[in-house]
């Protein structure tokens, strides 16, 4: 006998819902709530926010504690909830228009935060509520009341986007091919951190009757056509792939910047200079530039200063400049950014 | 013990005795350093949680949704930000959650003057988003009550079960007084929601009923859902009438003035009566009719043009006189020569 006890997390009693006949967000509704029910989730330990449009009508048929947000908002807000009260499981049923277009931003922004969320989108490739629009992952030359000679622009490719920057978790399906689609619901409410499900849905009738087809059925044979399962984990999924794409944690980055290497120096073993030693390093025929302060040999060559010059206003390269310095307006600090090299001999 | 705070301190020190534990905002002047403390208390107390949002419409959904799911919650933008949080302040009302928006205007519209004090932004308090809803603003003038109206704010919030609007300019977020926060004795309201994770209700912006069912096509549940709206709302705004008035025996003229501009025209104490609303939305209609009765001339002097003097006019049924200090030019001998001319051969 079927198991139905999923229905328990359904509000039968306001059925019927408001969905077309032949709508795929039937098939969501039922196979999430399939999922959180084998995993024994309910409305103690589960909130489930939802979006704008007919997908975002799914959080008001369950029993759950559900909020209804404003347009593309819902992301924000399950961040938020998630936030606030770890404990919970947060869940986020909505559609392509709602996460790719109007929340766009939103989207980049709470998978980059990885926030512990999972998202199931309907994505039925147009704006159903509205009356059948081109939305932001309608295919390339698709009919709509917005597109009448066909979408001029590239769809959004919502898994290139979502798995450009570790951690990630991806999944793409469809409503047709159910035992997959309950394996990625599954596999996407266990994954910890931000996992979005990219469920390839139909429209019948506001897309599909405007394409030329007749029944929903027509439109998942179509979906069988354009799309085949990859078994494992494919990184990167191809558009007519339907499998799952996950990364942990991306590999340590090698830090760009330059290493400083602070070798100390023994004064036991530097060179002594007297100083008229000291005297020939003056800049002149290209040799470096020794000053002696305090007892010590430094290699100002790098000054900028004092580069290829013999002279830096009052300093003279190649003598001891303890007393220069005393009475000099900078401090002693300046010189003790220049490599050491000898001490100088009294 | 005594300390030299800015306003927007004593702001966020009130919030965290009121018992906030969410922040959720973006940078913007003058309200930064509301985002800023935020950000180090969240380090400090593991309790208190922060978001620092992608734009102002997530932090002000985030900061609704983690109303709903259990914390007190506050965010802080100027007028430009303020715009952006509109659609979730009107979903706020809708799903009832009790939250404190704070507003430090500037001079507008859009990015204005950055970052010249104004009080432009009254209007975008209740009409910013779309339908009728009816907020409760409060405007302080001074760093100590700043702090003491927040705690308000977030009472009335609470008893409202609906945003409460903090209104400040940038003046006061950057003022900085004498003020012993911690011997001030305010009163906490308890938490009035029951948080998400314990049942089964749905948080939606749309038309619902009062067990959550969506109605989108019933006028009659609509209607009642608005009048309890408004009923609530004016009777937590009866709670707190606040004002401050001066009266000055020989004069016939009554100044109207809030927020920094009231601070300014204190000098003229001696010469005029002024009349300072704290509660600026729900306007004080029963104490401005009461008052100005018994004055020749009303002048509402304040940052913008006309706004508040408009409000007033409805309220008393009479013509006032108004001195808008526009552009962020509050100057005490403009606005005292602005007087003599109004007056002239009255």
């Amino acid at each position: 006998m079927i198991d139905r006890s999923y229905k328990e997390l359904l509000k039968i009693r306001r059925f019927p819902h408001t969905w077309c006949p032949g709508c795929g967000i039937g098939a969501v509704l039922k196979n999430v709530a399939m999922g959180l029910h084998e995993l024994g989730w309910g409305s103690h330990n589960t909130a489930i926010v939802s979006g704008i449009g007919c997908s975002g009508r799914m959080g008001g048929y369950m029993n759950f504690d559900a909020v209804h947000t404003p347009h593309g908002r819902a992301l924000t807000a399950a961040e938020a909830i998630k936030t606030v009260r770890p404990d919970l499981n947060v869940l986020v049923l909505s559609g392509d228009g709602d996460l790719g277009a109007i929340g766009g931003n939103h989207l980049l922004h709470t998978s980059r935060r990885n926030s512990d969320i999972t998202v199931f989108c309907n994505d039925n490739e147009i704006y159903g509520l509205t009356g059948g629009q081109a939305g932001p992952t309608t295919p390339k030359g698709t009919k709509t009341i917005t597109s009448p000679r066909g979408e001029i622009f590239q769809p959004l490719r919502l898994g290139r986007i979502l798995t450009a920057q570790a951690p990630y978790f991806y999944a793409r399906t469809t409503v047709y091919h159910l035992n997959h689609f309950k394996a990625c619901i599954r596999e996407a409410l266990l994954w910890k951190g931000f996992s979005f499900v990219d469920i390839i849905s139909d429209c019948i009738e506001l897309n599909g009757r405007r394409l030329g087809f007749k029944t929903a059925h027509q439109m998942f044979k179509w979906f069988d056509e354009r799309f085949h399962i990859v078994e494992g984990v494919r990184d990167p999924l191809k558009e007519d792939e339907l499998g799952i794409t996950k990364r942990e944690v991306e590999a340590e980055e090698v830090p760009m910047g330059k290493v400083e290497v602070k070798v100390e120096v023994k004064h036991e073993d530097l060179k002594t200079f007297t100083p008229e030693e000291l005297r020939h390093f003056d800049g002149a025929d290209a040799k470096p530039i020794f000053v002696g302060y305090k007892g010590k040999v430094y290699d100002i060559s790098t000054s900028p200063l004092f580069q290829g010059e013999k002279r830096m206003r009052c300093h003279i390269a190649g003598k001891d400049l303890t007393k220069d310095i005393e009475i000099a307006p900078h401090g002693e600090d300046l010189i003790f950014k220049f490599p050491l090299v000898g001490r100088l001999k009294e | 013990m005594k300390r030299f705070l800015s306003g927007n301190e004593a702001i966020f020190q009130g919030a965290i005795r009121a018992g906030a534990g969410y922040y959720a905002g973006y940078p913007i002047s003058p309200a930064s350093e509301i985002l800023q403390q935020a950000a180090l208390y969240s380090e400090e107390e593991p309790q208190f949680r922060f978001l620092q949002a992608e734009d102002e419409i997530a932090a002000a959904i985030a900061t609704i949704s983690a109303s709903l799911a259990g914390v007190k919650s506050f965010t802080a933008t100027s007028g430009p930000g303020f715009t952006l949080m509109q659609e979730a302040l009107g979903w706020g009302h809708v799903v009832e959650a009790p939250c404190v928006f704070v507003n430090s205007m500037r001079v507008g519209p859009s990015t204005g003057m950055p970052t010249q004090p104004a009080q432009s932004d009254l209007l975008q308090i209740k009409g910013g988003s779309a339908g009728d809803y009816y907020p409760i603003a409060f405007y302080p003038n001074s760093v100590e009550e700043s702090f003491r109206l927040t705690v308000t704010a977030f009472n009335a919030a609470e008893e409202s079960l609906s945003p409460v609007i903090l209104l400040a300019d940038a003046f006061l977020s950057h003022l900085y007084e004498m003020a012993d926060l911690g011997a001030i004795e305010v009163e906490v309201a308890p938490r009035t929601k029951e948080p998400l994770g314990r049942d089964q209700r749905l948080f939606t912006g749309t038309a619902h009923d009062k067990l959550g069912n969506v109605k989108t096509s019933d006028p009659v549940i609509y209607r009642e859902w608005l009048r309890e709206l408004r009923e609530r709302h004016l009777r937590v705004a009866d709670k707190y009438p606040l004002y401050e008035y001066f009266p000055c025996k020989s004069s016939e003229t009554l100044l109207i003035a809030f927020g920094i501009t009231s601070r300014i025209i204190s000098p003229l104490k001696e010469r005029f009566s002024i009349f300072r609303p704290i509660r600026i939305y729900p306007v004080l209609e029963r104490e401005l009719k009461e008052i100005t009765q018994s004055y020749r001339h009303i002048i509402v002097i304040e940052g913008n043009d006309g706004q508040y003097a408009s409000w007033t006019e409805c309220a008393i049924c009479r013509k006032v006189m108004r001195v808008p200090c526009l552009g962020g030019g509050f100057k005490l001998q403009w606005i005292q020569s602005q007087i003599e001319e109004r007056l002239k051969g009255r």
